[in-house]
């Protein structure tokens, strides 16, 4: 039996070089596209994934590293697409091009899932790592913001 | 790229019900004779002219199918212009369905394939679209309206005036019964299309001017919108692909023994330079059987490259070249009134320089197309900004027609110009054609870097004459950039004459005027960079006019504002009114009357552009605290005329500004020894989000027509930025990027 990573919930078998970045993976083998490259040098976040749950760049992952890991990208993030950062990506309408987008939304998840009350800064800090060069950082400020308010509103 | 609209106005209509009183749907359509199933209206637009519009306007247009409405009622609508995120896809298909009368959340959006003579021009830039596209698009809608309402009127035997449409139906004015768009679609395809149309007023507009969410978004945030880069087919082979770095050098030899032994590996493939415009500039790909294999084969190969005349470009000596090729006389292009005698009376003058680097579009998504070259088809999936230029490209490179190329246009995650040159495409037909197999090419950043079609290095030299009653009398604007013309005619030295125009016709307008373009040959391919020339234009003016005013102790915008009241070319009125009025509510939305008021390390900082048919003023607010430049706020303030998508057009300003800050602040392409010397993001360090200042978007109400929205942003707010920083901390940046990386 070859070894395996967990993605989305389904098994696949490492069928390719284990040098081979979880990114191209995900692209080019499983064709799972919503991943996207965007530097190949972890640089621009564009290829973010969830490794156990944490936001990592699956541009510079091998996948032998993940034998056993589980990874959720875009496509698996919610299985009816309401996560509470997508209802908010919609609600304030950030993307323009999207390219950057599912990684953007996938750095924000992993970093909600820590931080209940991110302030401004927070956002800043956490978010810094994902490049959007259409420009729409004002409105996902206001999207993680918004996001965390409806994740963690008093019961 | 089918997909649904998220209607984000006004509740959605109840479930389609068969509205024809006392029968069932199916009888309906049996007693008028229809059989049923897979009805289409297709609106055919004639050739000529509807309201006014006539072929060979503007460009060739021959309107054809935009709307497609079905037997139950779901409406289609084509968009023949590129999506790049601008937002064209929504804001022109809610245009169409505005005049249409039709139930927004019952349209589906499908960007139209590579087909001038279907959808008019489709090459995407220059802020075009809207102004292009706005009336033929209303027109189509009102046609296709016109011949629904027709079909309604004969089914009840009354006139067409008795009949309205609203919200996907039509109704009988005498008796309130109602047609849906469904039933009526296949009568209406009978209907003759109508020679004019009345086209709505703006009271009306229902869509028009909204704020819209644009179709693609729900599409984005799960995953599932597919961009150039995403295409898949079976039997697809992936490719990358390396470049000569010096522009017009040429492959020397090259070992393909390592890179031919990776597992994977398909194919080496020397690519020759095709001298034709948006041509490759020639390189070697490694075909395999993942982008990943064949990108680590392609860095296994042992190139040498000729590297030709252009190898001892250096970026940093250039641009002191233009500096001195502007501060002494220079070629003329125009002259007014007698600019000698202006400097001689003048109480003031001020003389500056002012320079800015190469800029590359580093669009997120790197150029990645599929191209499918069989003996007698041609299939391309491409993000691109013109279709058009493909089907060229590729035919002459096939020695096919053009209409033989079909090129499917997928959404582009970015562009911003560099999606308009198609190098990238005509390379994976050259792979296609070689393996013999649809070849997806997706460049790595470090190529999009390092062989682009880059903003012009430029320097311009200003000198401005003041009168002893504070009237600007004179001004001498000397400007040296490599242009987008040496692109076609290589043997350029200097910018041609025309790309001057936006200077000459600038609303300024000094009575006393003359320019001059410098010498400045082109050593790497120049392209249009989203606002282009109005970059460093805007810059120019907007700075100089705050100097000016620094110099002579008055207030900026008082300062604007006689230099546009002393414009006394009538042809020039509306710019000048526009430009004011601009001007006037960004003082006023950034209380710039109380700017004194401001921390001692803040400033304000303000300037006004006009390009691209539209007019933006902004108001910068800053932080300096020694080399540091923190922007706080901005208040962008535009006319455009009647906006399309409030939302989508407020979004433009939002990231033009982005842009700007790149650009002002830090990036810039350096070339040393012919080469470029960024590669990835750690060196072209693009604004993060952590830079991001509170933005402001305000819109100008006005009954004008709509221009451009997708560059106009830029001109104004490197200069307004500057002005600000120099209100704050009594320094004055004249050079782009303000705080270059040491490279």
């Amino acid at each position: 039996m070859s070894q395996s990573i967990k993605i989305n919930d389904k098994n696949y078998p490492i069928d390719v070089d284990g040098d081979m970045p979880l990114l191209w993976f995900l692209r080019d083998r499983l064709e799972l596209t919503g991943t996207k490259f965007g530097c190949g040098m972890g640089m621009c976040g564009a290829c973010t994934v969830h490794l156990d749950g944490q936001a990592v760049r699956s541009c510079v992952m091998p996948v032998s590293a993940l034998v056993g890991k589980t990874i959720t990208t875009i496509e698996g993030l919610s299985e009816t697409g309401d996560h509470p950062l997508q209802k908010a990506w919609l609600a304030n309408k950030v993307p323009q091009c999207g390219y950057c987008q599912a990684g953007q939304i996938m750095n924000a998840a992993s970093f909600l899932a820590t931080n209940k009350t991110p302030s401004s800064d927070d956002i800043d800090s956490a978010m810094q790592g994902n490049i959007c060069r259409c420009g729409t950082y004002q409105r996902i400020k206001q999207a993680v913001s918004d996001a965390a308010d409806e994740m963690y509103k008093e019961a | 790229m089918t997909t649904s609209n998220h209607n984000s106005f006004g509740t959605p209509e109840p479930a389609q019900q068969n509205t024809v009183t006392n029968q069932s749907r199916r009888k309906f359509l049996k007693q008028t004779g229809l059989v049923t199933g897979g009805l289409v209206l297709g609106i055919s637009l004639p050739q000529t002219t509807i309201a006014g519009f006539k072929m060979g306007e503007d460009s060739t247009f021959n309107p054809n199918a935009f709307i497609h409405i079905a037997d139950n009622g779901d409406t289609l609508i084509y968009c023949g212009r590129c999506e790049m995120g601008q937002g064209i896809s929504t804001a022109l298909p809610a245009a169409v369905a505005d005049e249409l009368e039709a139930d927004w959340t019952r349209v589906s959006i499908k960007q139209g394939e590579g087909n001038e003579a279907k959808y008019g021009p489709q090459a995407t830039g220059g802020s075009a679209s809207i102004r292009v596209m706005y009336i033929p698009m209303r027109e189509a809608g009102a046609a296709a309206k016109v011949m629904l309402v027709a079909a309604a009127a004969k089914v009840w035997g009354i006139s067409a005036q008795e009949c309205m449409a609203e919200n996907h139906y039509v109704i009988n004015k005498n008796n309130q019964q109602k047609l849906s768009y469904g039933d009526l679609a296949s009568l209406a395809a009978n209907q003759p299309v109508p020679e004019s149309v009345i086209l709505k007023e703006k009271k009306d507009f229902k869509y028009i001017g909204k704020d819209i969410a644009r179709h693609n978004q729900g599409d984005i945030v799960v995953g599932k919108l597919t961009y150039g880069v995403d295409t898949k087919m079976p039997g697809l082979k992936y490719a990358a692909m390396t470049h000569c770095p010096v522009l017009g050098g040429k492959l020397k030899s090259v070992d393909k023994t390592a890179a031919m032994q990776v597992k994977g590996v398909l194919d080496v493939i020397e690519i020759p330079r095709f001298e034709v415009p948006f041509g490759t500039l020639g390189g070697v790909a490694v075909v395999a059987d993942n982008t990943w294999t064949a990108q680590q084969a392609l860095k296994k190969l042992k190139i040498e490259w000729d590297l030709g005349a252009n190898q001892s470009y250096d970026t940093k000596a250039y641009k002191a070249q233009l500096v001195k090729n502007v501060e002494s006389p220079a070629q003329l292009v125009a002259e007014r009134g007698d600019i000698t005698k202006a400097f001689a009376e003048a109480e003031h003058v001020i003389k500056a320089t002012y320079t800015g680097g190469h800029l590359s579009h580093a669009p997120m998504e790197p150029n990645a197309s599929v191209v499918w070259v069989q003996n007698d088809s041609c299939e391309v999936w491409a993000a691109t900004q013109s279709p058009g230029d493909i089907q060229k490209v590729l035919a002459q490179y096939l020695e096919r027609e053009p209409k033989d190329i079909h090129v499917n246009v997928t959404m582009a995650g970015g562009a911003f110009g560099r999606k308009f040159k198609c190098d990238y495409v005509h390379e994976a037909a050259v792979l296609s054609k070689a393996v013999n197999a649809p070849v997806q090419l997706t460049w790595s950043r470090e190529e999009d870097m390092r062989t682009g079609y880059y903003h012009s290095i430029n320097a311009q030299h200003i000198e401005a004459a003041m009168d002893k009653n504070g009237n600007v009398t004179g001004w001498l604007h000397r400007a040296a950039f490599p242009a987008i013309a040496s692109l076609f005619d290589p043997s350029l030295d200097r910018a041609p004459a025309s790309n001057l125009g936006d200077v000459d016709n600038h609303p300024f307008f000094i009575a006393n005027y003359r320019s001059e373009t410098g010498e400045a040959k082109a050593h790497t391919r120049i392209g249009w960079y989203r606002a282009v020339y109005a970059i460093f234009y805007g810059f120019a003016f907007g700075s100089a006019a705050d100097e000016l005013a620094h110099k002579t102790k008055k207030d900026t915008v008082s300062l604007l504002n006689s230099i546009y009241d002393n414009n006394k070319n009538s042809a020039q009125a509306e710019q000048v009114t526009r430009s004011k009025g601009a001007l006037a509510m960004a003082a006023e939305k950034s209380n710039w009357a109380n700017r004194e008021q401001l921390p001692s390390n803040q400033g304000l900082g303000i300037a006004v552009h006009f390009s691209f048919n539209s007019y933006v003023a902004m108001a910068v607010r800053v932080e300096v605290n020694g080399d540091d430049i923190k922007v706080l706020e901005v208040d962008a303030i535009v006319d455009c005329g009647q906006v399309l998508n409030l939302d989508s057009a407020t979004a433009q300003m939002e990231g033009a500004i982005v842009m700007g800050m790149s650009l002002s602040l830090r990036t810039e392409v350096v070339f040393r020894e012919g080469a470029v010397v960024n590669s990835n993001f750690h060196n072209y360090p693009v604004l993060r989000i952590n830079e991001m200042p509170q933005v402001n978007v305000h819109f100008v109400e006005n009954d004008f027509k709509p221009t451009g929205l997708g560059e106009p942003g830029l001109g104004p707010f490197a200069p307004a930025l500057a002005n600000a920083v120099f209100a704050a901390s009594g320094k004055r940046y004249r050079d782009l990027p303000f705080k270059p990386m040491s490279m």
